[in-house]
This record gives C-alpha cells, structure tokens and sequence, in this order.
C-alpha cells in the first residue's frame, strides 16, 4: 500500500526484534471478546485512479458550480479569490504541520497569525484578535460565554436579526447555563431600538447584534452602544459579511466591547457551508477571558524577534475544566489563506472591492425595481445584501434562475414568522458579478 | 523574519480592478455618511511578487509531515495524501454554496451520506452527525446529546467522569456542558483503577469519557468491566477517538459497549491538521441517541431517488455551529477510506502499533517507559534518567530540532508516580522501518550527549531560525499586533539583524 512503507519482511523484521512471534501478541491485552474477528464490511481497495473516477462522478451530480453564481449569500459569500494565494496555500509546510506548539519549527505559522492579528485590529479597531474560532455561530456563542465570565450576569439579549444558525448555535452551546436568552424583534429591516431600551436592566450581561444584520441592513452600532454602557453592559457586534469591514466604520469606533468575523469573504472557498473561519476580536482589558489561541511577540535566546502561542494560561490543555474554552484544533490554516489574501488586497484593495460590492448591490436593487416585478420590502441603508418582495409566482423565479446558472436568492419567510415577510428574497451581489450579468438577470425577471 | 507590514512601500498594490468600477453609483447617495469611513483603513501596500516571497518565504520557517518523521503522540501526524486535496478542490465542490437548492448539491450530499455509512461500520455506531468541526467541538456535542438524553428520560445527572490521562478538552467539554467533572486515578498499569471507577460511579453522574487506547498508548484490559460499571447505573460511555488509529479493523467503540464516539478526521482519517486545523469532529452514536443529535442529518429519499437533509426533530439539542459540517475534510475522509479498503485499514492500525513497539523497545533502555507494558499506536518514555545530569525532556526535544526531527509529544501526559517527564513518540503506519531506524539512533545519540556533553542540550537548538523563545516575556509586553510594537518601537529597540534574518 503506498501510505504504508514498511513491507512484510521488515515488519516480520521488527516483530523479531520486538521479542513477539505474532503481532496478536502485541494485542493480547484487549479481551478476546471485543476484538472484531472477521474484516470490515466496506468496499475493496481503490486504485487512484479508480477512486478520482469515482469521486468525480460524485461531484458532477452537483451542479456546475464553476459557471453557477449565487445570487445567495446569507452568511457564505462567493467572492473572488487570487490565484497567488492559492497557489502559497499548496505550500505542505502550511498545511501539513501541527499546533504551533514548538515554535522554533512554527514561525511561519505563527508571524503569518500575529500578522491577521493585526489586520483585524486595524479593520475593526480593537486590540486583541483570536484569529481562529470554528466559524461565526461557534465564536459568537464563545463571545457570549466571554460576557456572562466577565460580568457574572444570567441575562442575554440578542437581536433576531442576528444569523438564524447563530441563534440556534448560541441557544445550543447556552442550554446547560440556566441563562435568560431575550430575543429583540425588528422594525423596518433593523434590530428595535424601542424594544431594546424596554429589555435591557442590571442582569443584561451583553446585547448581540450584527451588522450588517441577516437581512443586510446596517445597524447603528453608536446607539446600540450607548445604550449598553448606560448599564455596563457587554456590546457584542457580528459580522458575517467581512468584506464590508473595508468600507464601513470600524465596530471598535462605534462602541463594541467584543466583535466576532466570519472571514469566509477573506479568501475562502464556499466549500458547501465550511471549513470557514471566524475570529473574536476585543479589548486588551479583556484578554485572561478570551477563548482560543492567540500569537504574541517576543525574542529568542539571542534577542531576535519572533512569534510565539501567548497567555496560554485559559488554555484546556493547561487549565482544564476551569480553562475559558475547550477550544484546541481550529482552522488555523483559514488564518494563514486570509492573511495571504488580506496582504494581496492591501489598503487600496480590500476598500476597492469593498466599495464594489455595495455599488453592484445597489446598481442590481434598483434595475430590479424597474423591472416592475419587485417592490422594496424595507428602505434601509445595506451593504451588499437587499431583501425584495417578488411579485410574482416565486417557483416560477427559482426555475428561470437555475434553468440560467444562478443559484436563486434566499427565501426569508421560513425564517420569520411575519407575514409581510412572505414572497421577500433575500439578494447577495459581490464583485462577481458584471454589469451584463446584472442586467441580463434583470431582463430574464422582467419576463 | 521582517513582518509584511515592515515590507510595504506606498503605492505598491497586489491586486487587479476591473475597468468597469459602477462609477455611476455614488456612495454618498447609497449610504448614510456616518456609516462610512472616512478615508481607508491602513492594511499594507505590497504587491504580488512581494506577497509570494514573503510568505514561501515564511512557509521554509514551518516544519511539516513532508519534511519528515513527526512523532507527536496523540496527535496521528501521518502522510496526507495528495489526490485527495485535489479532489476536495474540484470546484464542483468548492464553490457549492450550503444554502443552495437540495437539487444542485446532490453530489456534496451523497459524499456526507456514503462517509455516514462507512464511519458507521468501521466503528460499530448507527448514526453520525457531521456537523462539528473539531474533536473538542465534537465532545461539547456529544456531551449535550447525553445530557438531553438523560432530561429526556426526566433525570438529572451533573457528574461527569474522566480519567487522569485524558486530554484537556474532556475536563474542558464537560464543563463548557454543565457538569461537574470528577477525576478517575490511573493505577499501575496506566489504564483506568477500576476500585476507584466503581466507587465514583452512581446515578448522579451521566458516564464516562474513555479514549483507547488511552493517552498513554495502552489498551484498557479492563474495558469490558468498566463498561458493566456505567451501564451498571444507568450512564454513557463517550469514546474520545484520539486514538483510533490503534483500532481500525481490530475492535469497534461500538461493540465493546460505547454509546457515543467522536472521530478526529485530521488524525485517524489522514486529513491535514493545517497547522491547527480545520480537522473535523465527527461523531457517531448509538440508535437510541439519534434523535438528540444536531440537526439537520442527511437523508435518502428512496421515494423521490435524492438525498435531502432532514430535520431530527424536536429532541435535537439543535444546531452547533452555521451551515452542515466542515465538507472538505469529509470528501477527503471519504478519499482516504475508500483507497484503504478493509485490508489496508487494518494494516494501518496493524502497522503503527507495530511502529510504536518497536520504537518502545529499541529506546526503553534510554529512556525509561512509563509503563513496562506493549503498547498500542504510540508509547510513552521518560526522560527523568537524564534530571541528574542536569537535563530537562525539553532540552531533548529541542536537541531532535538540529537533527532534523520535530520533538514527540513532551510533559504529556503527566501523573505522577510513573508519567513524568514524558516523551510521548506516536509513529504512525506512514512511517518506514528506516526513518524509525534513522530516529532510534538519533535518539541514543542524545542520550549519550546528556551524559557527555549535557552543554550542547542546554543550547539547543541551533539550526532553526529562532532558538529557545521567551515565553515569559510574551505574556509580560504583550505584543499582539503590529501597532502595539509600533507604539512599544524604543523599548523594544531590535537591531537590524535581529528583525532580517
């Protein structure tokens, strides 16, 4: 077998010298009763070759996703990705590496994590970056733990808005800390203010709330955050669409105490909902609660900088049950796939294309309300991603849009109960997509 | 080396627009100007040839699987093979969106619906969920179903036992889950004292995490009574499959009486670990849990001849995390599995346990065991022989750097009387009887230089690019980004050379 070097005479070799006259003898220890006596039930060995077939065939019964464009976005986003950075991630010594435990074999890993560390800071205006926490659910919910530790407070509000896989997330990862999960509804596309005012008390540990929130509206972070602090409480700001982090205010200048990124738009491939990333960015105050791995600067024994994993104290392979998280793998690679494309885009880049997405959002919400077929559902500022109400017979929409390599917009209704919600689409437009493009969905609707 | 910000030149771009920049849309008119930044956030200015160099640059300071042997114990650190990262980035996968109509990802479904099947024989489960995304995000899992389990059947249990030897996330899991864990002494042997499993035992505690072979490498012989002690009281056994690597086609969780398992991908499976990840955390369970798995699960509907996912209802402790699993690392699971087949599955597990004795025994007479036993995957030295000449395990680690060798798995686990100073070597079956050879010597060589010349430890490494890091001074500055050492700049004072190396 060709992952399996040893061949039968150097294993008979090793057994030999071992001191056993059968490998069973290295075994015998387990009881005979456990041990699988007969061979797995699963299909023969591939060949290579007849394995790349196989699996090929299986690809192809999705669609051609290559020529296929989501018109979706709704937490992953179709964004474009350099070549250069795909090509620097074939490197085996990015991806084929452990944990950075050992630095002085590591410092690729860990200068490429101290690097996004400071791009992050730099687009959201905070001090302290985990680079790596699964993806957006499981660090927002990390994040809310973070608050209920740093103000021993049983009370969470978050806004409805917020990601509905999120919620579920934060719901799940909170169902054994007898917490008071208070969920905010919306007015016109944005999280209520009103109803916020009329939640918050002395017992509110954090408010969650993201922006641009599920229905691509941009909330007003400043007044959220006046209101939190008012009553010392957590300000908690999610991301799922970080590409709009090069155009819009920095959350950190607009009030947040904790934000949380899904960096999937930083150069990572859909790859059908993940591996994606997220990091969980804060104050420096904060630092003994974080969760996960973070890099730090520091010399080595003849006083060159280098990178080193820091306040590994809150760590579980340190601290144990009483550690901030359990958090050990991550998707460290995603760090090193961000920070590459993050370097390629640069200031200029990531505002320009940034800037591109809210001008190809906006061109497309507006030839599609000339097509008559549409109506706005809320008039809200948005980012990239616009709910419409269809006029039309919805299936009728779905199947021009697949029978013409569009993955179709998010339905909304299913998420929310309201029924002013019905026929609404939930629309993503990134730098993918060309003006013909654009225009030429526009005359396909108008039909 | 020079950080990417210490590169950057103004005016230089590593990007290309395209000539059609909708300049017949003015942000001002799309957006309300206190949403806006003014000007742009400063990132680098670097282009494209910068940004290549820099980072293959960067990749030489790593170490990885392909530089050579990687004997981490408990961490499986074996060949990731090559088709299966091209297949898993076949665009028809890559650029699947998860919130796609089920009729355009049949083939991404099929993937996690075949993987479902295998998993389930190799390791005698019913049912996995494919959703979490690493082996603790797997145990937090499964600790929840366990726990909504047992609220199901109106009982509420708030203890959860976990063995001295097991890893960090177990203690870590348990109590992100809610429960109150308690400690099982190891005894003698190195597996779990079964005096004190049965006094701790009651029905007050929801069961036991076990990985097996455990943390130290060896099988627990006593397997089958600890299983009639939880089972005895109504509990779970959770299996950590750290370790499975021991086990493929030799004994299932699943037939030595585990309710629940977790696999780690990114070890048994051969996936990449990334330089600490993504992995995957899959876990598989008995059929009396399934409804308490996270939802959705995918599904064939024979009626309709297409994969769907469906919803487990209302017992579900709902979702983990967004969207359905971490899919790349399944299709390469998938890969890995399906070119091993049965035989070579066992020849894996066959062939590392082999690995790991023979290093056991060629290197016992110089580095003390832990335990005078056989082994499974991965065996565990001691390096305490060498405390009274001075030496610490860390300082053999380092010295394996000069020798081309990333260290084993040091200081882990670690319960006295007999796991101290350990030196956990795991050499997975991708290892060849010479490289182990090749180590061996290595390994006899330093034990002689601690004795002889114990200075050429102490200052080890020297042929890595950095040497014997401050970890003290890390925490003390603070340093976490590029601005804090801006604003630190004369304190710090780095000379050129220590920054351009």
């Amino acid at each position: 077998m060709r992952y399996i070097p040893s061949t039968k005479e150097q294993q008979e070799e090793m057994l030999k010298d071992i001191g056993v006259s059968s490998f069973e003898q290295l075994i015998d220890n387990i009881p005979d009763s456990v041990k699988l006596k007969r061979k797995l039930n699963i299909p023969s060995a591939l060949s290579e070759f007849e394995l790349e077939d196989k699996i090929s065939r299986i690809s192809q019964k999705n669609a051609n996703f290559q020529k296929f464009k989501p018109l979706v976005g709704a937490g992953a986003y179709r964004h474009f990705i350099p070549e250069a950075q795909k090509a620097l991630l074939q490197r085996q010594e990015f991806w084929t590496c452990y944990t950075p435990y050992q630095p002085e074999l590591s410092q690729g890993t860990l200068q490429s994590m101290f690097e996004y560390q400071s791009y992050i800071a730099r687009l959201t205006k905070m001090e302290v970056v985990v680079p790596s926490i699964f993806d957006g659910a499981s660090a927002t919910a990390e994040a809310i733990l973070m608050s209920l530790r740093l103000t021993h407070k049983n009370k969470i509000i978050v806004s409805t808005l917020t990601h509905p896989h999120y919620l579920e997330t934060i719901k799940t990862y909170l169902a054994p800390h007898n917490i008071n999960i208070v969920e905010i509804s919306f007015e016109n596309g944005l999280t209520s203010l009103k109803k916020l005012k009329q939640t918050i008390d002395e017992d509110t540990a954090c408010i969650l709330v993201q922006s641009p929130n599920f229905l691509g509206g941009i909330e007003n972070i400043n007044e959220f955050s006046d209101i939190a602090h008012q009553k010392d409480i957590l300000l908690i700001q999610v991301i799922t669409e970080s590409m709009s982090l090069g155009l819009l205010k920095s959350p950190g200048d607009m009030g947040a105490d904790i934000v949380v990124g899904n960096t999937q738009s930083y150069g990572l491939e859909l790859d059908f909902g993940g591996p994606h990333n997220a990091f969980l960015a804060t104050r420096k105050k904060y630092i003994r609660q974080i969760p996960g791995r973070i890099a730090g600067e520091t010399i080595d024994k003849d006083g060159k900088r280098c990178f080193v994993m820091t306040f590994r104290a809150r760590e579980q392979d340190i601290r144990r049950e009483k550690a901030t998280s359990n958090i050990c793998t991550n998707h460290n690679l995603n760090v090193i796939a961000s920070n590459i494309y993050l370097s390629l885009m640069g200031t200029e880049g990531l505002y320009q294309y940034s800037l591109l997405n809210a001008k190809k959002a906006h061109y497309f919400e507006k030839k599609l309300l000339e097509t008559g077929k549409f109506e706005q559902t809320y008039k809200y500022p948005y980012f990239n991603e616009f709910l419409l109400t269809y006029k039309g017979n919805i299936n009728n929409l779905n199947n021009i849009l697949i029978d013409n390599n569009y993955i179709p917009p998010l339905s909304i209704h299913k998420f929310y109960s309201d029924s002013f919600l019905e026929n609404t689409f939930l629309f993503a437009i990134t730098e993918i997509f060309n003006r013909d493009e654009l225009d030429s969905i526009c005359r396909l609707l108008s039909r | 080396m020079k950080l990417i910000f210490e590169k950057s030149i103004p005016g230089r771009a590593g990007f290309s627009l395209p000539a059609d920049m909708f300049d017949d849309i003015n942000v001002e008119e799309i957006l309300p100007e206190e949403y806006i930044e003014k000007g742009k956030k400063y990132l680098s200015e670097v282009s494209e040839v910068d940004v290549v160099r820099h980072f293959t640059r960067l990749s030489k300071y790593n170490y990885g699987v392909d530089d050579g042997l990687y004997p981490l114990g408990s961490c499986t650190m074996k060949y990731n093979p090559r088709i299966n990262e091209k297949i898993a980035a076949s665009n028809n996968f890559t650029k699947a969106h998860p919130l796609a109509p089920i009729e355009l990802v049949q083939g991404s479904l099929e993937v996690m619906f075949e993987l479902n099947k295998l998993l389930c024989e190799i390791t005698g489960m019913n049912q996995f969920t494919m959703a979490p995304a690493s082996g603790a995000h797997g145990e937090l899992t499964g600790i929840l179903v366990m726990r909504k389990y047992f609220l199901d059947q109106g009982q509420k249990r708030y203890k959860m036992l976990i063995p001295d030897s097991a890893h960090g996330t177990n203690p870590a899991s348990a109590a992100m889950g809610g429960f109150e864990v308690v400690e099982i002494k190891s005894n003698e042997n190195g597996t779990v004292d079964i005096d004190a499993l049965s006094k701790a035992m009651d029905e007050q505690t929801i069961g036991l995490m076990l990985t097996n072979p455990n943390t130290v490498g060896l099988y627990d012989e006593g397997i089958e009574q600890i299983e009639k002690i939880i089972h005895g009281k109504g509990g779970l056994l959770y299996y950590d499959g750290a370790n499975l690597n021991a086990s493929l086609g030799i004994l299932r969780p699943g037939d030595t009486g585990f309710d629940i398992v977790h696999l780690n991908l990114h070890k048994t499976f051969s996936t990449p670990h990334g330089g600490g990840g993504p992995g995957s955390g899959v876990i598989g369970v008995k059929s009396n849990l399934i409804p308490y798995l996270p939802t959705p699960l995918v599904d064939f509907d024979q009626e309709n001849n297409v994969y769907v996912f469906k919803d487990v209802g209302a017992k579900s402790i709902g979702m983990i995390r967004s969207f359905w699993g971490n899919f790349s690392v399944l299709v390469k699971t998938l890969c890995w599995i399906l070119s091993l087949g049965p035989e070579y599955l066992y020849q894996a597990s066959r062939s590392s346990i082999i690995n790991a004795n023979y290093v056991l025994t060629k290197l016992k007479d110089y580095y003390k065991p832990a335990y005078d036993r056989f082994c499974g995957h991965e065996c565990t030295l001691t390096g305490r022989e060498y405390k009274k000449y001075g030496i610490k395990t860390l300082q053999i680690a380092k010295r394996l750097m000069d020798y081309g060798y990333h260290p084993p798995t040091i200081y882990f686990p670690h319960f006295e009387p007999y796991a101290d100073e350990t030196i956990m070597i795991e050499p997975p079956e991708s290892e060849g009887k010479e490289i182990l050879d090749n180590f061996i010597d290595v390994m006899i060589k330093i034990s002689q230089e601690s004795k002889e010349t114990p200075e050429i430890l102490k200052s080890a490494p020297h042929v890595t690019p950095v040497s014997q890091t401050d970890d003290a001074l890390a925490v003390k500055q603070a340093i976490l980004t590029y601005d804090d050492e801006l604003q630190n700049k004369d304190k710090l004072n780095y000379s050129k050379e220590n920054i351009n190396f």
